[in-house]
C-alpha cells in the first residue's frame, strides 16, 4: 500500500509554517502535511494520544526548537528515547545558528539540522531542498503498524 | 587547494560505484577532500584512527560519511553501530547509500542512528544525480555539527 | 570673649574651641618624660588626651581601648625596645603613626627605625619639633586614608560599570535575537505580497510595496549585522587548531557570488595553522575579503591574501586594489555602524569591520588598515603563535622570496 509520505512540522509561527507548506507543496514528490504549534501537541501527536487519536505516525519530522509549553530539544531528546519513535528522521528547522545549538542537537540523535535563512530567497530555496531530499531521494523508515 | 580535514568519507567496494559518485561530488565542487575506503574494516580504522590510519588526528572527523551497506570484512551495519555509538563520532552524519531494498537493512539503519538511507538507482544518469542530490543536501543544505566545519550558507542570509 | 556682630574675623588664631583634640598613646616607663610630652603638645595648640603604656600587653590593651591618633614611642623601654609597638600596630591592623621621641640615639639606629615602620623620630631635647613631626604623620596618614578610599570607590565603579556593561551587551543580544523572527515575517510576506500582485494593482501600489520590501529587507541585515557583533563578544571563544588556508577557502566559497560576479581574482600565499575559533576566523576573511570586492575601483578586483611571522605574532595582510580609504579615515572603518558612503553607492551598514576587530581582539590580536584614497587597501591583523606541538609544520612560507622575517623553521 503506497501511500503518500506524511510530514509532522513544528513551529509556532503561523507566517514560517504558511510559507513552508506553500514551498513543500509545489515540490514534485507528492506527500501530506500537518502542522503543530508547540512542543506538547507535537508529542500528543506522535502519541496519538487525545484528540490526535485517529492521526497517522508522521514519516517525517521537521522541528522547530524554540517552542512554546515544550521546547524543540527537550521533544528531540523525547522522540530519539522512544523506541517507537526513534527511527523517525527529525530534521530541525530553526533559526539559530549557533554552533552549540546544532552540535547540540545532533548529539540529541537529530538526522538532520537546517537554519531557517531570513531571506524569503533563501527560505524558499531551502525548504525546497529540504523537501526534494527527504521526499524525493531518501528513504524514509517504512511506517510500523499501530 | 589545501584540504588537510576529510571532508567526506565513502565507504564502498564497487570501484565502479565510487568512480561515479566521485565525479558527482566533484563536479558540483562540494568537497575538498574524499576519502575512499574499500572496507568496513578500512572506514573503521580512519573514523578511530587505528591501523594505517593511526597518524590522523581524531579531532577532525570528516562532515559526511557514505556508507554502503555490503562490505568486505565489517558490513556497514556494524560500521554505523560503531559509529554511532561511539561518543567521539556518534554526532558524524552518516548516510547510508546502498543497493539493499531490504526492509530489515532499512530499519535496522534508521534504529541504529544513520541520519538518512538513500538507494543506489540502477542507472548511471540517475545514479550521478541522486549523488549529486544528496551531496547538495548534506553539504549545504544541512549544518556540520563538527566545530571546524564551515556553514556553507549559499541562500541564506550571509 | 566678646564677638561683635557684623565685624570682619580678626587674624589672630582661631579661638581655644577649636583646638584639634588628639588621643596620644605615649609608650614611656618615665613619668616626668611622659609629662613634658604632653605638655609640649598642648602648648602648640593640640587639645591633647594622654595615655601611657610601658609595656607590650598594656600597649595592646590601650591601642584596643582607648584608639589613639598617634604613638609616641620612647626607644629604651628596659626589656623591650619602643619600636616593636609598630609589629603590635601591624598585627592589630591599625594604620597609626609611630613617633619614636627619644634620647640621644644614634642616626644608625634612627634610620634603622624608620625601616622597619616608624613613622618619625624626635629628640628628647629638640621636643619643641615634635609638634610639626605630628601634625606631619598625620596629615600623611590622612591622604593615606583618602587614597585607600578613592581606589575602592574606582573598583566599585569599575565592577558597576563592568555590570552594566554586561546586562547592554545581553539586551542588544537578546533584542537583535527576538528581533529577527518578526523582522523575517514582515520581509518575507512584504516580498511575497509584491510577488502576487506586482502590475495587478496600480503603480502607487508597486511602489510602496517595494518600499516596504526595502525598508524591511535593511532592518534585517542590520539586526544580522548587530546580532554578529553582539555574538562576537559573547560567545565563548573556544579555539582549535586551524588551519587558515581551509578558513580561507570556506570564506571565499561563501562569496563564490560576488566573486565570480565581479571577475575578482583572489590570490592566497601559504598560511599557517593557529590556534583561533575557526568560524569567527572564516568570518573575518569573508568580511574583509567581501569588502576588497565590493569596494572595487574601475578595474576588477585583485586580491592578495598572505601572512608573515613578525615580532613572535602572525601578521596577515589582505591587500586590493579597490577604492582605497583616506588616510585620515584609517582609524575610522573599524567603529560600528560608521559607513564612509552613501547608501546608493555602496550597501551595507558599516558593521562588518567592527565585527572584525572585536572578533581580533578577543584573539589578543590586532587589526589595522594600511591605505590611502584612489590606491587600494591593505588590511592587516595579528594573531599570537600557536603553542606548537613538536614535529608538526607551523611556519608559513614567505611567498615572494625578497621578504624575510627571520622565521626559523623547524
Amino acid at each position: 500500500m503506497a501511500t503518500k509520505p506524511a510530514v509532522l512540522l513544528v513551529d509556532d509561527n503561523p507566517a514560517d509554517v504558511d510559507l513552508t507548506r506553500d514551498v513543500l507543496s509545489r515540490c514534485s514528490c507528492p506527500h501530506e502535511i500537518r502542522s503543530v504549534g508547540d512542543g506538547a501537541e507535537a508529542l500528543a501527536f506522535l502519541h496519538r494520544s487525545g484528540k490526535y487519536a485517529k492521526e497517522g505516525r508522521p514519516d517525517l519530522v521537521i522541528l522547530d526548537l524554540n517552542l512554546p509549553r515544550k521546547d524543540g530539544r527537550a521533544v528531540l531528546a523525547e522522540i530519539k528515547a522512544d523506541p517507537s519513535l526513534k527511527t523517525t528522521p527529525v530534521v530541525i528547522f530553526s533559526s539559530s545558528p549557533t554552533q552549540r545549538d546544532i552540535r547540540g542537537s545532533f548529539e540529541l540523535g537529530a538526522n538532520s539540522y537546517v537554519t531557517k535563512p531570513g531571506n524569503l530567497q533563501g527560505f524558499v530555496s531551502t525548504v525546497t531542498s529540504i523537501g526534494e531530499f527527504w521526499f524525493g531521494r531518501a528513504i524514509l523508515p517504512p511506517r510500523k503498524n499501530s | 587547494m589545501n584540504g588537510s580535514e576529510t571532508d567526506i568519507l565513502l565507504v564502498d567496494d564497487s570501484p565502479e560505484d565510487v568512480d561515479l559518485a566521485l565525479h558527482a561530488l566533484r563536479r558540483e565542487n562540494l568537497a575538498n577532500h574524499i576519502q575512499v575506503v574499500r572496507d568496513g574494516e578500512e572506514a573503521l580504522d580512519y573514523m578511530f584512527c587505528r591501523g594505517q590510519f593511526a597518524s590522523r588526528n581524531p579531532d577532525h572527523q570528516p562532515r559526511l560519511v557514505l556508507l554502503d551497506l555490503k562490505l568486505p570484512k565489517v558490513d556497514g551495519i556494524e560500521v554505523l553501530r560503531q559509529i554511532k555509538c561511539n561518543p567521539h563520532t556518534k554526532i558524524v552524519p552518516v548516510v547510508i547509500l546502498t543497493s539493499s531494498k531490504e526492509e530489515r537493512d532499512l530499519v535496522n539503519s534508521y534504529d541504529l542512528g544513520a541520519n538518512s538511507y538513500i538507494q543506489k538507482p540502477v542507472d548511471f544518469d540517475q545514479f550521478r544525480d541522486t549523488v549529486k542530490q544528496m551531496g547538495l543536501y548534506w553539504m549545504i543544505t544541512n549544518q556540520s555539527p563538527l566545530a571546524n566545519g564551515a556553514s556553507h550558507h549559499k541562500g541564506a542570509g550571509r | 570673649m566678646t564677638v561683635e556682630a557684623g565685624t570682619a574675623r580678626a587674624a589672630s588664631p582661631p579661638p581655644a574651641k577649636s583646638k584639634p583634640a588628639l588621643k596620644v598613646l605615649q609608650l614611656e616607663d618615665s613619668l616626668e618624660d611622659a609629662e613634658l610630652v604632653a605638655r609640649e603638645l598642648r602648648v602648640s595648640g593640640f587639645d591633647a588626651v594622654c595615655h601611657t603604656a610601658r609595656d607590650p600587653q598594656q600597649f595592646r590593651l590601650e591601642v584596643r581601648a582607648f584608639r589613639p591618633d598617634v604613638v609616641l614611642a620612647d626607644y629604651n623601654l628596659g626589656q623591650w625596645k619602643g619600636i616593636e609597638g609598630v609589629e603590635i600596630l601591624r598585627q592589630e591592623g591599625l594604620d597609626i603613626p609611630l613617633i619614636l621621641v627619644t634620647g640621644a640615639l644614634g642616626e644608625i639606629t634612627a634610620v634603622e627605625c624608620i625601616k622597619q615602620g616608624a613613622t618619625d623620630y624626635v629628640l628628647k631635647d629638640s621636643l619643641a619639633k615634635l609638634p610639626i613631626a605630628v601634625r606631619r604623620a598625620l596629615k600623611e596618614q590622612q591622604l593615606r586614608r583618602q587614597r585607600k578610599e578613592a581606589e575602592e570607590q574606582l573598583a566599585r565603579s569599575v565592577k558597576e560599570l563592568a555590570r552594566s556593561n554586561q546586562d547592554l551587551e545581553q539586551f542588544a543580544y537578546v533584542a537583535s535575537h527576538d528581533l529577527q523572527e518578526p523582522l523575517r515575517m514582515v520581509a518575507a510576506y512584504t516580498q511575497l505580497l509584491a510577488e502576487k500582485y506586482e502590475g495587478k494593482l496600480d503603480e502607487q501600489a508597486d511602489k510602496y510595496i517595494r518600499y516596504a520590501v526595502e525598508g524591511a529587507t535593511r532592518m534585517q541585515t542590520l539586526v544580522q549585522d548587530l546580532l554578529a557583533f553582539s555574538r562576537a563578544g559573547r560567545e565563548e571563544i573556544e579555539t582549535t587548531e586551524t588551519d587558515c588556508n581551509t578558513v580561507v577557502q570556506q570564506a571565499l566559497w561563501n562569496l563564490e557570488g560576488a566573486v565570480r560576479g565581479r571577475s575578482a581574482q583572489i590570490r592566497c600565499g601559504e598560511l599557517p595553522t593557529v590556534a583561533a575559533n575557526s568560524a569567527q576566523l572564516r568570518q573575518v576573511f569573508q568580511n574583509i575579503i567581501g569588502n576588497a570586492i565590493k569596494f572595487h575601483g574601475p578595474d576588477p578586483p585583485r586580491v592578495r591574501i598572505e601572512a608573515q611571522r613578525k615580532n613572535g605574532e602572525w601578521e596577515f595582510s589582505v591587500a586590493d586594489n579597490g577604492i582605497g580609504i583616506a588616510a585620515d579615515r584609517n582609524q575610522d572603518v573599524f567603529a560600528a555602524f560608521t559607513r564612509l558612503h552613501t547608501r546608493d553607492e555602496y550597501p551595507g551598514n558599516g558593521i562588518g569591520l567592527a565585527i572584525c576587530k572585536k572578533i581580533i581582539e578577543r584573539h589578543n590580536g590586532r587589526i589595522w588598515v594600511e591605505s590611502e584614497g584612489g590606491r587600494g587597501a591593505t588590511f592587516k591583523f595579528t594573531l599570537p603563535v600557536q603553542n606548537q606541538l613538536p614535529g608538526k609544520p607551523q611556519e608559513g612560507k614567505q611567498d615572494n622570496g625578497d621578504q624575510t622575517s627571520g622565521a626559523v623553521s623547524r
